[in-house]
């Protein structure tokens, strides 16, 4: 080798894993495991509540928008260019989960100081089986190998971050379990999503305009009042608590006197909603500003094979 | 913390919808979540309550996958017919309530499929499934009385759709107007059901003005999904069972009046926003219905030209869909979803390549049933009174 030759870049093989991921097409069952086991040696060292540095954007649901998350790193800049706070519900519902959710897992094995994931509610086993990941990996690899390796995956995504110190970001919302940070670090999260109990707020909770706790309608979780939320931030000395988990129609929304904002990244959602999506920079002085995008447009036919569903033969 | 007093007992009260993203293991009934106080350890809160641990769940895994290749059984094998008329004696006088839900959990569900009302309503779907087999929506069929009726109690409804129209602005996706509408019906739903029963079974309407209402949507959430049309359905079976609808009913019982409750439900859908209840987004068969595709594939049994495939024409859906169901169905998912069939409706795109109606229509009860029937999420909602009983 000439001396003036550049030392051989030892991403390459990930570099190229996300070239192909960025082109939609899914990596063999093989790359996904070895991507998987870097990632889990990565997230098992990450907080409960995982510290961030800004500037950072921060995003809500994908759901499988495969295209709509290009769409979203052509608004928002690439990784890793730009730092990426992503909060949860990367699979499910679209048709792209797959493609997805490598492509976040790859980022995040390539630039593990660059882009944050979390854990949704739909990073689970039980949920995903209901919603439709289990059954696109099915499609996609003709078993169920890969929807094995990410959710064995997902039991190590950190639950919630805090973007220096002020801006506390999480998939769902609060639970009446947990008053402060030191409360949600102190949690065992390497487990399946439980049915109940504070891990399980945390990913399923929403704000409600009524004060205090609430049953949530969704049967998990709580709905919480400006009151918590209000007591939560000055308790923790924090500004504001972002989070996903609904869909807004103009991709995010101020809620509880600015206490908190709810940011959801899947435009259109599920093809139909008509929504807009919406991501959220946090500049160097902590300011907070929003960017919303429209679905992408889409290049022709997907290339797909009728296959017969079971039930059918 | 001091719980909130505001509207809690309602909530309780009401059914669990069947939200989006709801927690398939959310139960309803008095035992349900209840508000914790903050100091109550971890712990604690994961031993609370009787739902399986975390651990039991971690390995859980679907038996049934959709593309295994291994053909699907009923769920409930059961001979298309109309159910049983209750006895003349049960009609007389005060043996009618409230239905009430009755499944919490999969061992409640399975004694549920297990049972002679099982058979009895998939029994019934199967005979409205013959009684389409090959006939188009829109030929001439028998109208009786209360054929007529239930038409003009859908059509009313509809009409307070364009009465209430839906609030201008709103941030989250349902529309609140919809808990207006829906509130005008639930408050005149036993009304509507006395218009459709003869005079000697007027006290039904107690039981039955319940299943109308549920057959609607959840108002808490804004919502709908296949388990407010199953609803429908039994309000169906119920009136066959009372004997009010008779066989020679059956063919406009599905052109007609279910015909009438879809195109109702979609233009609540739309004018409302309605979220899609618990669903499974492209990878389902369709975010709101099913039954229309399964009717709707027995109206296609047979016929001359349009196969499965046929949905990808435009000239045919264009064409046709005012004569059969699915072909209306799948139109209506093209108007609404943007985006390639292939990709938006993987499931439908799948099912074209099916041979024959024959093959489409004998899937979709087997996936009805497996779907639908099977899921304690949905038929935790199912409602159980006199007629439809929980033995």
């Amino acid at each position: 080798m000439p001396a003036t030759a550049r030392p051989e870049n030892p991403y390459a093989s990930l570099d190229a894993q996300i070239e192909q991921l960025k082109k939609c097409q899914p990596l063999p069952e093989s790359d996904v495991k070895a991507l998987c086991d870097k990632a889990r040696d990565i997230l098992i060292n990450e907080s409960n509540v995982q510290p961030v540095k800004c500037p950072v954007t921060v995003c809500g649901d994908i759901h499988g928008q495969f295209q709509d998350l290009l769409e979203l790193f052509r608004i928002g800049g690439n990784s890793p260019e730009t730092n990426y706070l992503f909060m949860g519900d990367y699979v499910d519902r679209g048709y792209h989960s797959v493609e997805t959710v490598s492509l976040l897992v790859a980022l995040k094995v390539r630039y593990r100081e660059r882009i944050t994931i979390l854990r949704g509610n739909h990073e689970s086993r039980q949920i995903t089986q209901v919603y439709g990941f289990y059954d696109e990996c099915l499609r996609k690899y003709g078993n169920a190998n890969v929807w094995k390796l990410f959710t064995d995956l997902f039991d190590y995504l950190p639950l919630t971050a805090l973007i220096e110190n002020q801006v506390f970001c999480l998939h769902g919302g609060l639970s009446p379990t947990l008053d402060t940070l030191d409360h949600i670090r102190a949690l065992d999260r390497v487990q399946e999503v439980p049915h109940e109990g504070p891990m399980c707020d945390l990913l399923w909770s929403d704000p409600d305009d009524r004060c205090g706790w609430g049953i949530s309608p969704r049967g998990a979780g709580y709905t919480f009042g400006q009151d918590i939320s209000e007591q939560f931030n000055h308790n923790n000395g924090l500004g504001l608590i972002a989070r996903a988990h609904q869909l807004v129609m103009d991709g995010y929304n101020w809620t509880h006197e600015q206490n908190a904002v709810t940011v959801f990244s899947a435009p259109n959602y599920c093809y139909r909603c008509g929504n807009m999506a919406a991501i959220m920079e946090v500049d160097e002085q902590m300011n907070k500003s929003f960017l919303q995008f429209e679905p992408a447009p889409r290049r022709g036919e997907p290339e797909v094979t009728r296959r017969t569903p079971d039930y059918f033969l | 913390m001091q719980p909130r007093d505001d509207g809690w007992g309602d909530q309780r009260d009401k059914k669990l919808p069947l939200e989006p993203t709801r927690a398939p293991w959310a139960r309803d009934g008095p035992n349900h979540l209840d508000v914790r106080p903050t100091n109550l350890s971890a712990s604690s809160q994961m031993d609370a309550g009787s739902s399986a641990p975390s651990a039991a769940i971690s390995h859980h895994h679907r038996e049934r996958g959709y593309m295994t290749g291994q053909p699907v059984n009923l769920a409930v094998a059961a001979e298309a017919s109309l159910p049983a008329p209750v006895a003349p004696a049960a009609t007389g006088g005060d043996s009618f309530r409230a239905p009430e839900k009755r499944i919490h959990n999969q061992v409640e569900l399975d004694r549920f499929l297990r049972s002679a009302t099982a058979k009895e309503f998939v029994g019934f779907i199967g005979a409205l499934n013959d009684a389409v087999n090959g006939r188009s929506s829109t030929e001439e069929c028998s109208m009786s009385e209360p054929i007529l009726a239930l038409v003009d109690v859908l059509k009313k409804m509809r009409e307070w759709v364009d009465e209430i129209p839906p609030q201008q602005q709103s941030l989250r996706y349902g529309n609140p107007a919809y808990r207006t509408w829906f509130a005008r019906v639930a408050e005149s739903a036993e009304e509507l059901i006395r218009s459709v029963l003869p005079p000697n079974l007027q006290s039904a309407a107690v039981e039955l003005g319940p299943y109308l209402v549920d057959s609607l949507g959840n108002s808490t959430r804004i919502d709908y999904g296949t388990g407010h049309e199953t609803t429908f359905c039994a309000l169906l079976c119920c009136l066959a069972k009372l004997g009010v609808l008779t066989k020679p009913d059956l063919q406009a019982v599905v052109t007609r009046v279910f015909l009438q409750y879809i195109e109702l439900m979609r233009k609540v859908q739309l004018t409302y926003w309605l979220e899609p209840a618990g669903s499974h987004g492209v990878w389902g068969l369709d975010d709101y219905q099913f039954l229309p595709f399964l009717w709707g594939s027995a109206q296609l049994i047979d016929h001359p030209y349009i196969r499965p495939a046929s949905i990808h024409s435009r000239e045919v859906l264009e064409t046709c869909s005012e004569d059969y169901m699915y072909l209306a169905c799948v139109r209506f998912v093209k108007q609404v979803k943007k985006g390639p069939l292939a990709e938006t409706s993987p499931m439908l795109n799948d099912i074209s390549g099916v041979p024959t109606w024959s093959k489409v229509n004998s899937g979709m009860m087997k996936m009805y049933q497996v779907e639908v029937l099977s899921k304690v999420p949905i038929m935790q909602h199912f409602l159980f009174g006199s007629l439809l009983n929980f033995s």
